[in-house]
């Protein structure tokens, strides 16, 4: 089974067409890379895998899974409730005027204690009144606006990129985007987040389960920042933090919902070469954790010398693939791509 | 029975104050469009543009003068509102938002809502002048009359339906401000600096477009145009209060997100819906609900389509 | 480390002896009175704060929620209502009811850019106080519902001549609020709805469900006004009319937490003492003053204080976003623990 397979991936901006027609598949515990010219369409690869912006052509599959959550039982139940809630509540709300004004006024104001069971006798009589014009009619378009949106917002978060990730793909962004105002522990702790289970409840009454998921994730967020070798600067914010640390803090932060899988956008950018030795070597020893890697890059020392094969992209098309040798050699890569690169 | 000429009528009275809506939703999807803020302002600044209407009538004696001075009276607060709103829209940018232009969104909103406040408060303050257009400054809050200096006659002769002149005059200026301001977006060298900009401030300013001088003058035109719409709107309801910025802004803001935040005729578009559905509501459901309707059809477009009827979606840059 | 009271702790105690300050000064200056209204405020800002301190969610009609808490509890505790509920199981209702009505209004228009929600809720604020008064035959419209209960102790109800045990009662509710936002702000939600005010998209892609924690936030932000809004009516022993709850109050308490400090319990504590004190205790004595010695009484509008409410609360908003973004006393992040 591939870690991830990526079938005929195209995107579309209004008319221009960023990616097309794409297709990889990647092995499990593989460190595979993207490369291309500038505009080639990489980035926009990422985001689509990733579902910041869904693919306009073209599916995407994760350990042999479809990556967009199917419809389930579970969907319709939710649809269906979101009908009878929002119509029932459409409806009550179109006449609560009326059946006050038959429950309680009419009758029993100021009666006390309130004679409950005949006020509900008449609201049931008033409601059974209330006809097609007055009562069916706001049920059944509240409950269509009400299953609408349902349906809208549950195809958005279908595949958008917070589902995504939850499958365990991770990515880190070309223009580095950490919390600047949160610590480097919160960092992390951020990405382990979807593998918390202690609500709303737990965390207002302090509970002793809150307590014990605390300790048990800061110290598993200590032991990734030693890992990226950040273990000393652990309560610093991370806006403080110089740019060569926080590509290693963004891949922590990326490693801390144990990603099957970890997407690195450009991770060398803007580092000096002994940085990027030391990017290279964690980078491997990412992937020996386990993690496949698959990653874009411009640094073709990094690419050449850690790949295990390369996937060249130009305006949008896929030109070649390989073993990092067979690309070197490749003329059509050579042409599109390296030789302007190394000269430049 | 179902009334066709009352269904019409209401059409005509709803056209006019949506074209009215719309000018005003032209101000906010154009500086939207250039900035991504929502000049919460905007809305207070065409009330101070019917103040200053006001004014400029009392301080003229426009209400003495003859038929024919009317409508030099007319066009004059038409002249004066557009260019103090445009004026004061300009000085907001200046003073209050420039400043912020790199902080985050949320301190320009809340700068904005700032302004909006203070741009009240003077309202309150305008209304309590000592002078007979303000009833001699008694009861500041309370609202004013704007006296109908446009003649209150059927325009139909003895219709049953009635098209007043301030319902020609409506169309007569919003119209020709629509199709000016198109063409000033299309064809001219600052429109296609605002577009530029708001495509992309960086690259425009790289490409030597003074981008602070161009987001002024967007201030500008869409305050102007506020001033326009203060003083058909002023003339064609003839009352005039120092809150009423706010319920204009709403249904203003409503009109632009419809018909599509950041597209001039989406927001004109947008303007004659709200203006034809207050309307009806009015006529066949119930006044005191038309202001909850227009609010649910706010919630519903943002639901199922918040990019709105004419407008694209922008996506984030990653 | 020696254990030394935060900002919290010390605004709070400082708080608990303001009474027995009031003993020693003369009645016309007594204080309690004007600090009630302080913690009321205190209680709201803090509702807001969670959503807009800590999600970043900009919302513009906080005083909705107010109302909808009010409301709430004049219809289950006054005695002309079927439900007849004593002052407490009354209260506790408000909140849930607070979070229901921030479900109803958030779950649609979450989803939304965060400019587009502050309109939403700009509104939402209008149009709630249109439907208090559109359905006045529950609402009792512009009269507000009363009389509304107190608590009781020993079988007779509080009176409003009960200013201690009101104060009392007001701080202690205003201290379990303030538990409440702490313990969220530092756990794994509040840890969310900060990444997300910083990058929602960022948080997104490392699995936050941010839709859902923005609804938590805006719901629990929505109890707590709720809250305050019961308590409020319960204070005055009416619900007041629909006007009491406008967009002014929605800005004081917009006011409070950027003025304070957006984001941070201290910050917002602060920013209500300053801002309700002036709005409650400055103004209202320049507006006694004045009235004494006769100044404004002919009409002029600029000589009454009260006319000058929109303006000050205006600059205060433009100069704090200019000058001090962070507030007078800005959050400080508790990097080690959560």
């Amino acid at each position: 089974m591939k870690a991830m397979e990526v079938h005929g991936v195209g995107v579309t901006f209004g008319g221009i067409i960023a990616v097309h027609d794409v297709s990889f598949a990647v092995e499990p515990g593989e460190i595979f890379a993207v490369i291309g010219p500038n505009g080639a369409g990489k980035t926009t690869l990422f985001n689509a895998v990733t579902g910041i912006h869904p693919p306009t052509h073209g599916h995407v599959e994760l350990d042999g899974r479809e990556q967009v959550a199917p419809m389930t039982r579970q969907t319709m139940v939710e649809l269906l409730v979101a009908f009878l809630l929002v119509g029932v509540g459409v409806a009550a709300t179109v006449n609560v005027e009326r059946l006050w004004q038959a429950s309680v006024i009419d009758n029993y104001i100021y009666e006390q204690p309130f004679p409950w069971g005949s006020a509900l006798a008449d609201l049931g009589r008033a409601v059974a009144t209330l006809g097609w014009l007055g009562g069916a009619l706001p049920l059944v378009c509240g409950g269509l606006v009400g299953a609408g949106a349902a349906w809208t917002n549950w195809s958005r978060a279908r595949r958008s990129p917070d589902h995504i990730a939850r499958t365990g793909v991770a990515r880190t962004f070309q223009n580095i985007r950490l919390f600047n105002e949160l610590s480097l522990v919160q960092n992390v702790l951020v990405g382990m987040d979807a593998r918390m289970r202690a609500g709303f409840f737990s965390a207002l009454l302090r509970l002793p389960r809150f307590r014990r998921e605390r300790e048990r994730f800061h110290a598993e967020a200590m032991k990734l920042l030693e890992f990226v070798g950040l273990a000393d600067r652990a309560l610093e914010a991370a806006g403080a933090l110089p740019y060569g640390f926080r590509r290693r803090l963004e891949i922590a932060r990326a490693l801390a919902g144990t990603p099957k899988l970890i997407l690195l956008d450009e991770p060398a950018a803007g580092m000096n070469p002994t940085e990027v030795g030391g990017l290279m070597a964690l980078i491997r020893r990412v992937r020996d954790r386990g993690t496949t890697v698959i990653l874009i890059e411009h640094h073709m020392k990094l690419v050449m010398g850690i790949s295990d094969r390369i996937h060249v992209l130009q305006y949008g098309r896929t030109i070649a693939e390989g073993s990092p040798d067979a690309i070197r050699s490749n003329p059509r890569c050579i042409e599109a791509y390296l030789g302007v690169e190394e000269n430049g | 029975m179902f009334d066709f000429e009352v269904l019409v009528q209401q059409l005509i009275t709803g056209l006019s104050n949506g074209m009215i809506i719309a000018l005003i939703a032209i101000g906010y999807t154009m500086v939207y469009g250039i900035i991504e803020l929502i000049n919460f302002a905007h809305g207070d600044v065409f009330m101070l543009g019917a103040f200053f209407a006001l004014t400029l009538m009392g301080v003229l004696g426009m209400e003495s003068w003859g038929p024919g001075g009317q409508a030099v009276g007319v066009a004059a607060m038409l002249v004066g509102s557009a260019l103090f709103c445009g004026a004061l829209n300009w000085s907001l940018d200046r003073v209050a938002y420039r400043a912020l232009r790199r902080s985050s969104k949320l301190a320009l909103l809340v700068s904005a809502i700032g302004c909006s406040f203070i741009c009240m408060n003077l309202g309150l303050f305008w209304g309590g002048l000592p002078m007979d257009v303000f009833a001699g400054g008694v009861a500041a809050a309370a609202p004013k009359d704007f006296p109908a200096l446009v003649p209150q006659v059927n325009l139909l002769g003895e219709s049953f339906i009635r098209i007043t002149p301030a319902d020609a005059l409506v169309f007569a200026v919003t119209i020709p401000l629509m199709v000016a301001l198109t063409l000033m977006v299309n064809r001219t060298n600052l429109g296609r600096a605002m577009r530029a900009v708001a495509q992309d401030p960086v690259a425009a300013s790289l490409m030597g477009i003074p981008v602070d001088r161009v987001i002024g003058a967007t201030f500008f035109i869409g305050g102007a145009l506020g001033g326009f719409a203060s003083v058909v709107y002023s003339l064609y309801n003839n009352t005039i209060g120092f809150q009423m910025g706010t319920r204009a802004g709403l249904d203003a803001f409503t009109a632009a997100v419809l018909g599509g935040i950041g597209s001039l005729p989406g927001a004109v578009l947008g303007g004659l819906t709200i203006g034809c559905v207050r309307a009806m509501s009015d006529q066949y459901l119930e006044t005191r609900w038309t202001n909850t309707i227009v609010f649910c059809i706010l919630v519903l477009i943002l639901i199922f389509r918040p990019s709105g009827i004419l407008g694209s979606s922008r996506k984030e840059k990653v | 480390m020696r254990w030394r009271p935060g900002p919290i702790v010390t605004i709070l105690a400082i708080a608990a002896v303001v009474p027995l300050v009031d003993l020693v000064l003369p009645a016309e200056l007594a204080l309690s009175e004007a600090v009630r209204t302080v913690f009321l405020y205190a209680i709201l800002a803090l509702g807001l704060n969670v959503m807009t301190g800590y999600a970043g969610m900009l919302n513009l009609g906080i005083a909705a929620f107010m109302a909808i808490g009010a409301y709430a509890f004049g219809i289950l505790s006054c005695e002309i209502y079927p439900f007849q509920l004593g002052f407490w199981p009354a209260l506790a209702l408000t909140i849930p009811i607070g979070a229901l009505a921030g479900f109803i209004l958030g779950a649609p228009t979450l989803g939304l850019r965060g400019d587009y929600l502050a309109i939403v809720t700009l509104g939402f604020g209008e149009i709630v106080q249109d439907i208090l008064k559109n359905l006045d035959s529950i609402t009792k419209g512009m009269q507000g519902i009363n009389p509304l209960p107190a608590p009781s102790i020993g079988g007779a109800m509080w009176t409003s001549n009960d200013e201690r045990s009101w104060y009392y009662l007001l701080l202690a509710l205003l201290t379990l609020t303030v538990i409440a936002a702490r313990n969220l702000e530092r756990s794994r939600l509040g840890r969310a709805w900060f990444s997300i005010r910083e990058d929602e998209l960022a948080s997104r892609s490392m699995g936050i469900r941010v839709e859902r924690a923005k609804m938590i936030a805006f719901a629990t932000g929505a109890a707590i006004a709720a809250f305050a809004g019961g308590l409020s009516a319960s204070v005055l022993s009416s619900t007041g009319e629909p006007n009491n709850y406008d967009f002014q109050v929605s800005i004081l308490a917009l006011c409070i937490i950027i003025v304070g400090g957006i984001g941070g319990v201290a910050g917002v504590l602060v920013g209500s003492l300053v801002m309700v004190g002036l709005n409650s205790i400055v103004l209202a004595k320049a507006t006694a003053w004045m009235a004494a010695h006769g100044i404004g009484s002919q009409g002029n509008v600029m000589l009454s204080p009260n006319n000058w409410k929109f303006l000050i609360f205006g600059l205060a908003l433009v100069i704090a976003v200019r000058i001090k973004p962070t507030g007078i006393l800005p959050p400080k992040l508790e990097r080690g623990r959560v």
